[in-house]
């Protein structure tokens, strides 16, 4: 033991120099030298930041040697948090990859630069883009983001649990060979469609509000806005998103709270074979287009009816290659169709950013139609643009893609909503929603407070921005 | 004098100017995002706002009920473990290193791995219990997530036990022996020689103690994110998310504040009780 | 030096077995979690969502701890080197000038001295989030005036580099100079006295004579230190936002993804490595430990 130890304290330092020597070798990255470094911090893992990783290679060996600019690009976790901590140590990246719920917070706290210039002189205008992603990028008639991907959500449903329900379906007056139109249909057809075992347990649930990301924003297919911009008023306590409230609770009435958490809790990751909209553990679903890329992945099966999914292009109707189906979600209000709800990842350039203008070079060739046709079907998403190509549509991997498109399109396509404490009101929202499932409370009251609190938490915050600005310090 | 000159230094800029500055920002309006967005005074705002904040009254009464269950259940069984580490069998020092094992995993390790342990369908726990046909409760649901949360907290005791240990060397032998000649029996020798020598010691952990438990943020972070419906939501993760999710580090130094008071308080009774049991020299 | 107390072997050997089996019982239980990352860490993708678990995966999948060096995010040899890095100034740092503050309130005497022990206690008592913004705030001060005297990206910045992770640590940390302070007092008096009567300056006495003696104790602070920032996770949360800044504390939550796909196998093979070192030294270093803490005394 005498030698031993010793000994083993040399081989840990012996170690250790040998971690200090390599590790600081890999630190340094291959820049041409002469070049502008852009850096550019996104949130993707793979495989959407490799899928990235392509968009920026193309831009560093084509626009970026000419003009001398070279992207940096890094993956980062948790990318929220670290910008805002690195913008407040004044060591913030060029270009932030982000999402769209945070672009009218960072707005409105200076924490991101307004992009009106570089955009017009880039010719990126309101009419290159859908409305309604130009209106997500804007906070107080000014642009502070570029879309780098979209996500339109739209219902997700398998078409094969509908015709092993066929008959009890037509019997209520349903049609199995096409997705519920209006809110109250839906409602009949995940009651035939939820089966339970002997125990009363929930075998498979023809829909649960499961994604927690898309609940604060049900409102919307009940009518209703959640935010005015133009008044700078919340309407949490709105009859709209009361109705939204009520219709989750009677989710987790229907199918008994109990029951309902442990199946929940039953269920797999989203990215695992045990996905339960792949596990068949629900018939219906709130997804984006992305679902394909994932089910070609993780369960091809589903989308390789006829042919594998490569040679899907050989068949006159791509759709009938799939088991899945999607149609707008239907929406509570009788006239009100084609709601759909537009996030999206959004690409920021952080105040005290070095090189806002190479940045922005980035940014717009990610917004070439070209290229952003090319990112947009490499990650499996809807287009941003007003106009896409028709190869655009007929060689994406997902056949339901123009559904998509033309949700996007639609009068009734909304998004994120611009509030500068939209972080909070989602936080609240969430919880209420969660409250109301857990327990017997009424979502009226529930609301109702969480009006007030919010409302009062966004008049105080306007009312100090105008104080700042009277004081000059903004 | 010159000696203590580092210190003095770091104290001042590491320390004192801080708490300065943080006492100044509680009564302002501060986002910490541009050089030029300085703070805005608004006085005793932010301390009206958490007054009437729900969520600082939840939060408040989380921290409160876990340290209510961990720091007793964490006191009795370090100090038991350290008793029974201190024993001379063979395999002391594997036994030690096990039991200071867990504070040396990564949190998110721990995190994960107990999440895994106390999941209700696929877990270690739920798994032991069915065998022994005990219903499986749902260690995370609501009602039970924060109890959870405080078991865990025993297994990272290794820290105690070692400087209960430390103490225990302490523990003049000659006492022990004078004991045991005069007929007392292992249990007596702890109650009338051990423990009140150990009293300083346990007085230190027990400060300590209160201290961590104040402290607590990366774990439930990882492992429940304050839910479900905010009952594991503690003191420090509210204060985080408050500076760093909503950018209001003013309201964040207001709640920083009172946590420090809050904290100074229970040292403060603990010192005061001090006179009563602890035992110096 | 006072006399350590290990007790005798128990007289009964029945007391001896009891003593056996409660910590049988107990270790099991603390071990469990450990062996179920180790488990973990050997299987392959599939098995760690199998239900119900098992613990010996068969086949197992050990070139999991190669992959881990080859992860295009978890750059681990990069990670490992800025923790050593920072690691080792901390350490530094903190025995050196702990032990130089100890040594000013144990053997010097001034005035004030009483008052700002207790102010230096108190300091303990300061949870982090109340400095927190407030530090930040300096740091960011500090770099906006040594960027105008000296230019951007000048030696001297702050925010953005290791510095304040390490810096405040060679300034004195109050736990430490505790530690070592108690240890100091209970040196004798004659061996400084010697010195003095010799013609050392009182630097030269604490640095020839105090300090070789204050070996146990100053590993004890330095064992410490190096575990807390091994295994530090709010710190460059705070403080380090370039991934190829990230410590391994950092880089292990970087594994986890929000849509839920997180590489388990390979987030337990690194954490498994990562504890491994301070656990080692733990293991090497108990006895040292315990007694150094012990001749400091709680007093």
């Amino acid at each position: 033991m005498k030698i031993i130890k010793p000994a083993i304290f040399a081989l840990l330092g012996i170690i250790a120099i040998i971690f200090l020597v390599v590790g600081s070798m890999q630190e340094n990255f291959p820049a041409p030298p002469g070049f502008t470094v852009v850096e550019y911090w996104e949130k993707w893992n793979n495989p959407e930041a490799a899928q990235m990783g392509v968009i920026v290679d193309d831009f560093n060996k084509t626009v970026g040697r000419e003009k001398k600019i070279f992207v940096h690009f890094l993956s980062v976790s948790d990318i929220d948090q670290k910008t805002l901590i690195s913008i407040s140590a004044g060591v913030p990246p060029d270009i932030a990859g982000t999402w769209d719920t945070q672009i009218a917070q960072y707005a409105a706290l200076g924490a991101v630069q307004q992009l009106d210039d570089l955009a017009a002189a880039h010719g990126i205008t309101e009419d290159y883009y859908l409305p309604v992603f130009w209106r997500g990028c804007s906070y107080n008639g000014h642009l502070y983001a570029l879309v780098s991907t979209p996500g339109t959500v739209a219902l997700l449903y398998n078409k094969q649990i509908y015709q092993q329900c066929g008959d009890a379906l037509r019997a209520a007056g349903l049609d199995p060979d096409r997705a519920p139109r209006t809110l109250e249909e839906f409602d009949r057809y995940t009651e035939i469609l939820n089966t339970r075992d002997a125990d009363g347990l929930i075998q498979r649930a023809g829909y649960v509000p499961l994604q927690s990301w898309y609940i604060p924003q049900l409102s919307f297919w009940f009518g209703g806005r959640i935010f005015d911009p133009a008044t700078g008023r919340l309407s949490l306590d709105s009859p709209e998103t009361l109705h939204a409230y009520q219709w989750v609770q009677s989710y987790a009435k229907r199918l008994g709270p109990r029951a309902l958490m442990d199946f929940k809790n039953g269920l797999g990751n989203f990215d695992s074979p045990e996905n339960p909209f792949l596990s068949g553990k629900i018939a219906m679903d709130q997804q984006g287009p992305w679902m394909a890329n994932y089910i070609a992945h993780l369960k091809p099966e589903f989308s390789e009816v006829k042919v594998p999914i490569d040679r899907q292009w050989e068949l006159k109707d791509r759709r009938t290659n799939v088991v899945w189906g999607v149609a707008p979600f239907p929406s509570a209000v009788p006239g009100l169709t084609n709601v759909s709800y537009n996030s999206f990842d959004a690409l920021m350039i952080p105040s005290g950013a070095r090189h806002p203008k190479e940045a922005f070079e980035f940014m717009a060739f990610v917004n070439r139609q070209d290229e952003a046709e090319k990112l947009d079907a490499l990650h499996c998403k809807n287009c941003q643009l007003r106009h896409v190509s028709k190869s655009f549509i007929e060689n994406h991997p997902n056949p339901y893609i123009s559904v998509f498109q033309d949700l996007a399109a639609s009068p009734n396509a909304q998004c994120t909503p611009v509030c500068p404490i939209w972080p909070e009101v989602y936080q609240t929202l969430l919880d209420t929603a969660q409250a109301v499932s857990l327990e017997p409370i009424d979502p009226a009251v529930a609301l109702r407070a969480a009006q007030t609190r919010m409302q009062g938490e966004c008049d105080r915050f306007e009312r100090l921005l105008e104080e700042r600005r009277r004081l000059g310090l903004d | 004098m010159a000696f203590i000159s580092p210190w003095i230094i770091g104290f001042a800029v590491f320390t004192a100017i801080p708490i300065g500055l943080s006492f100044y920002y509680s009564f302002c309006d501060y986002s910490l995002t541009r050089p030029s967005r300085g703070p805005l005074w608004i006085g005793l705002d932010n301390y009206n706002q958490m007054i009437h904040d729900p969520v600082f009254w939840k939060s408040l009464g989380n921290t409160l009920y876990y340290a209510a269950m961990a720091l007793p259940a964490g006191m009795l069984v370090s100090l038991g473990l350290a008793l029974m580490l201190n024993a001379n069998i063979r395999g002391q020092t594997i036994y030690r290193t096990i039991i200071f094992l867990p504070s040396l995993v990564p949190t998110i390790a721990s995190a994960m791995i107990w999440l895994w342990m106390f999941n209700p369908t696929e877990g270690m726990f739920n798994f032991l219990l069915a065998k022994v046909h005990i219903p499986a409760p749902d260690w995370l649901g609501e009602r039970l997530a924060m109890p959870s949360l405080a078991m865990m907290s025993v297994w990272s005791v290794g820290n105690t036990v070692v400087i209960y240990l430390a103490g225990l060397q302490d523990v003049p032998r000659e006492l022990l022996e004078a004991a045991e000649i005069d007929g007392a029996g292992p249990i007596r020798r702890l109650f009338a020689v051990t423990l009140p020598v150990l009293t300083p010691v346990i007085f230190f952990n027990l400060i300590m103690a209160i201290i961590g438990t104040f402290s607590i943020l990366t774990i439930p972070y990882i492992m429940t994110l304050g839910g479900p419906n905010k009952s594991t939501y503690f003191y420090t993760m509210f204060n985080y998310d408050e500076a760093f999710k909503y950018l209001h580090m003013g309201y964040a130094a207001t709640l920083a504040w009172v946590q420090l008071a809050l904290t100074l308080a229970l040292t403060g009774i603990a010192f005061l009780s001090a006179r009563k049991w602890v035992h110096y020299g | 030096m006072k006399a350590i107390a290990t007790p005798r072997r128990p007289r009964h050997p029945l007391a001896g077995l009891s003593i056996h089996l409660g910590l049988l019982c107990v270790s099991a239980g603390y071990l469990l979690p450990f062996l179920w990352m180790v488990s973990t860490s050997l299987k392959t993708g599939s098995q760690t969502q199998e239900s119900p678990p098992r613990w010996i995966p068969h086949p197992w999948q050990p070139v999991n701890y190669v992959n881990i060096f080859r992860h295009p995010t978890f750059h681990a040899v990069l990670y490992t080197r800025n923790t050593l890095i920072i690691a080792i100034l901390t350490v530094a740092g903190t025995t050196l000038s702990s032990a130089i503050v100890a040594y000013g309130f144990a053997r010097i005497d001034f005035p004030g001295r009483g008052p700002l022990f207790a102010i230096m206690l108190a300091t303990i008592m300061i949870p982090f989030p109340v400095t927190m913004v407030s530090v930040f705030r300096v740091f960011r001060w500090m770099d906006l005036h040594t960027a105008m005297w000296l230019g951007p990206d000048n030696f001297l910045q702050m925010l953005g580099t290791f510095k304040p992770l390490w810096l405040p640590a060679w300034f004195a940390s109050a736990f430490n100079v505790f530690l070592l302070r108690q240890f100091f007092m209970t040196l004798p008096k004659e061996l400084s006295e010697a010195a003095r009567i010799d013609g050392c300056s009182e630097f030269a006495i604490f640095w020839r004579v105090v300090l070789p003696l204050a070996k146990p104790a100053l590993a004890v602070v330095a064992l410490f230190s190096f575990m807390g920032v091994w295994n530090d996770f709010l710190g460059p949360l705070v403080y380090i936002q370039r991934p190829e800044q990230y410590t391994l504390a950092l880089g292990l939550a970087a594994f986890q993804t929000r849509i839920g796909g997180t590489p388990w196998e390979l987030l337990m093979a690194a954490s498994t490595l990562v504890c491994l070192p301070t656990l080692i030294l733990f293991f090497l270093t108990q006895r040292t430990f315990i007694e150094g803490i012990a001749t400091t005394g709680g007093k």
